[in-house]
């Protein structure tokens, strides 16, 4: 299949810090690619890059066969953005924002007002279009931030957190959506730190931590990865990896912080997995403090390659951006 | 609840305090305009400042002594400085019109050369006309200044008139009493002191001189022929200016609230160069300027009656004025880093560049460093370019170099904004 997204080498350093370190990765025609990770991974640094908002310090990016580098005006034209924040004129009507971003990508006349009914009947605000956006809620926002970004027909979309808060139900609309707009050829990249939303909806995805790819497949081939399920343990004080050692006859032992520790579970044998361990721990002179049992998933992943939740930066976000705070009148 | 009170007020404090730029200008703000409206005002009242005087060339051509004396006691006075000779020769009546046509000068005394003969004259020997001083302006001279220079010519004129009249009186008076005889001289000695004190009580120029000196107010090269332009004539241009540079605080701001909206983020990327994105948001206010513009001349034509001169030159100073208070604003949107330093930034440039620019109080009043500095200022290039074609009635040509350097005000603007400005 044909490569919409090609991404060679591509770094980002500010100062000393590396943002993002030498990312690889490509992107096929009609495929959903999720670029996980927690907040401050380097997630936003690199779907700048990505749309030539943020220079990278080196690397390529290829779109479509164009170097954004070299042709960005003609590079960017096949890229549809969603910004993670709502960017548009909250004092202009939905049907002006559109008209705005449609005209800045070329769009005009009847094809422009063809697109603006299309695109605002997908997002279902077809009934608010003369309305002022700012007199719209936190849901229908985001549905039309989206619609800006699918105006003008683009080769891939590429979508910066697009349900961070929204309930459950319009996160389930909009996956849907975008499911719909995937089966229709619209090739997708799409961010997020929901393990559980990107399971659902993505063919591929990478899984991004502190600027680096550390994973990248389908999310089945990365569970299947993760064996029959991971244990998390967590310790009363320190252990060095010896003492864990009797814990290994259940699986592959992970150590992280040396007060908390993951059992990859070689055989599907949770009967009784809290028994077996408290025998194995008290075998080993190790006081627990926790336990916990995580079904394969791209969430169980991402904590057993990097001992931390994708979710526990969400508590951190503000309380307008929390799950749940759809208001729709 | 005073606890809340203590809450809020400290969390306020911490929030003032993260924006330290913006709480900075609230404190220069006021210092600024302290200096910059003091210093600019000194000159205004009394004619001129101790410090700066008031410079008027004199043109003596009298034959006798009452113009020289007249200019002597005017040089005395501590807020004018009154200029007779240039290069080592006597101000001629030509050298001094030259000079005010070429803005070098603002101010000339005429005296002619009967002056002395004609104050000494009667009022009713038709053979000698009336005793006449030219005072020549320029004629974008501050109307209340010109009302009070003129006040206070003509008060020391007057002095000079009934000190040279004065023997004249006396002498008339006297010999009304030798008419009497010389019998009775004791008596008249008696009768001298009251009799002359009665004379001089009643020695105001009207009724004693006979002959009262006028003077005449003539503004050179005038769009409204010889004579004065009115306050709304003088004004109008430094309001539009005024009002045009309010422009920066609303584009600064439109700048700032697609910053931080990330309206300009999600711009950049679609297919639309960043040259673009710039002058497509500035066209509208440059625009919105010269609207502005238009709608205050036309207010002053169709409620005042005001000349507006060549339209040709007008509009290139309009054009020339409204890029520079864009680029102005571009600037600010470019320092700024916050919606607070906008508005404060915008509104000290506006009043002090203003009052520096002579809006408020004549350039050529202020003290010479304030001179220099306004030099440096938009508005004073503006209000000359104005000034030329709708008091001084000057066409294209003459406003060029005004043009020209509001041109390049706007294009150092845009340069310092350009290296400045993030869309982030």
């Amino acid at each position: 299949m044909q490569d919409i997204l090609t991404v060679v080498n591509l770094a980002k350093r500010y100062g000393s810090r590396q943002a993002v370190a030498a990312l690889n990765f490509r992107i096929c025609q009609g495929e959903i690619f999720g670029l996980l990770g927690p907040n401050g991974a380097g997630k936003t640094t690199t779907i700048g890059m990505l749309t030539g908002l943020v220079d990278p310090s080196g690397g390529q990016v290829m779109i479509d066969g164009l170097d954004l580098r070299q042709s960005p005006l003609e590079a960017k034209a096949k890229i549809g953005f969603v910004p993670q924040d709502f960017a548009f004129y909250p004092t202009l009507s939905a049907r002006d924002n559109l008209i705005f971003f449609g005209r800045i990508y070329g769009l005009h006349g009847r094809l422009l007002r063809q697109r603006i009914v299309d695109t605002l009947q997908m997002v279902e605000l077809a009934d608010r279009a003369e309305h002022t956006v700012s007199t719209f809620s936190h849901g229908m926002k985001r549905r039309l931030n989206i619609a800006i970004g699918l105006l003008h027909h683009p080769q891939i979309l590429i979508l910066d957190e697009p349900t961070i808060g929204v309930d459950a139900h319009m996160r389930q609309t909009i996956v849907e959506n975008l499911k719909t707009l995937n089966k229709r050829g619209l090739t997708i990249l799409y961010t997020t730190h929901h393990m559980q939303e990107a399971q659902h909806l993505c063919h591929r995805v990478a899984i991004m931590d502190k600027g680096n790819i550390i994973a990248t497949d389908t999310p089945s081939a990365l569970m299947a990865a993760s064996g029959k399920g991971i244990i998390r343990i967590r310790l009363s004080k320190p252990a060095l990896r010896e003492q864990m050692e009797p814990l290994a006859d259940l699986g592959s032992l992970t150590l992280f912080d040396s007060t908390v520790v993951h059992i990859q579970l070689a055989a599907d044998t949770t009967d009784n997995i809290f028994g077996k361990v408290a025998v194995l721990a008290e075998k080993a002179d190790i006081a627990l403090t926790g336990i916990d049992i995580l079904e394969p998933s791209l969430e169980s992943v991402f904590l057993h390659l990097t001992g931390r939740s994708a979710m526990i930066d969400n508590a951190s976000l503000p309380d307008n951006q929390q799950p749940g705070v759809e208001d729709d009148p | 609840m005073i606890q809340h009170i203590f809450a809020v007020t400290v969390k306020e404090f911490k929030v003032l305090w993260h924006d330290r730029e913006a709480l900075a200008l609230l404190f220069i703000m006021p210092v600024f305009f302290i200096l910059v409206m003091s210093l600019s005002l000194e000159g205004v009242y009394g004619g001129g400042s101790r410090e700066q005087p008031l410079e008027i060339l004199a043109v003596n051509e009298d034959q006798g002594q009452a113009a020289g004396k007249v200019i002597l006691d005017l040089g005395k006075m501590e807020r004018l400085t009154v200029v007779e000779s240039l290069e080592s020769a006597p101000v001629t009546l030509r050298k001094a019109q030259d000079l005010i046509r070429t803005k070098k000068y603002r101010l000339a005394l005429h005296f002619g050369d009967h002056f002395s003969e004609r104050i000494q004259s009667e009022s009713h020997d038709n053979t000698i006309e009336a005793p006449v001083i030219s005072l020549m302006v320029d004629p974008a001279m501050n109307l209340q200044l010109v009302s009070s220079l003129r006040g206070t010519i003509q008060g020391v004129v007057e002095r000079h008139l009934i000190m040279a009249r004065l023997p004249h009186i006396v002498h008339q008076g006297l010999s009304g009493l030798g008419e009497q005889g010389a019998p009775e001289m004791a008596q008249m000695l008696n009768a001298l002191t009251p009799q002359l004190e009665d004379i001089f009580s009643n020695a105001d120029i009207g009724s004693l001189g006979n002959r009262r000196v006028s003077l005449q107010v003539v503004p050179l090269r005038s769009l409204v022929n010889n004579r004065q332009p009115t306050s709304t004539e003088q004004n109008v241009p430094g309001y539009t200016i005024f009002g045009v540079f309010f422009i920066v605080l609303t584009l600064a701001s439109s700048f700032i609230q697609e910053k931080n909206d990330g309206t300009f983020q999600r711009i950049l990327t679609a297919p639309l160069s960043k040259a673009a994105l710039i002058l497509g948001k500035l066209l509208p206010y440059y625009l919105v300027n010269l609207v502005q513009i238009a709608l205050m001349f036309a207010v002053g034509v169709a409620f005042f009656d005001l000349r507006l001169g060549n339209i040709g030159a007008l509009f290139l100073i309009s054009l020339a004025l409204s890029a520079s208070a864009n680029a102005m604003g571009l600037l600010v949107a470019a320092v700024a880093k916050t919606e607070a330093q906008v508005n404060g930034l915008a509104v000290l440039l506006a009043i002090t560049l203003s009052a520096l620019g002579g809006m408020m109080v004549p350039v050529f009043l202020m003290p010479g460093f304030m001179k220099t500095m306004s030099l440096f200022t938009p508005h004073a290039w503006a209000l000359s370019g104005y000034h030329d074609v709708m008091i001084r009635g000057l066409g294209v040509s003459a406003v060029l170099d005004e043009a020209g350097v509001l041109l390049g005000f706007s294009v150092l603007f845009f340069l310092i904004a350009l290296w400045r400005f993030r869309f982030e």
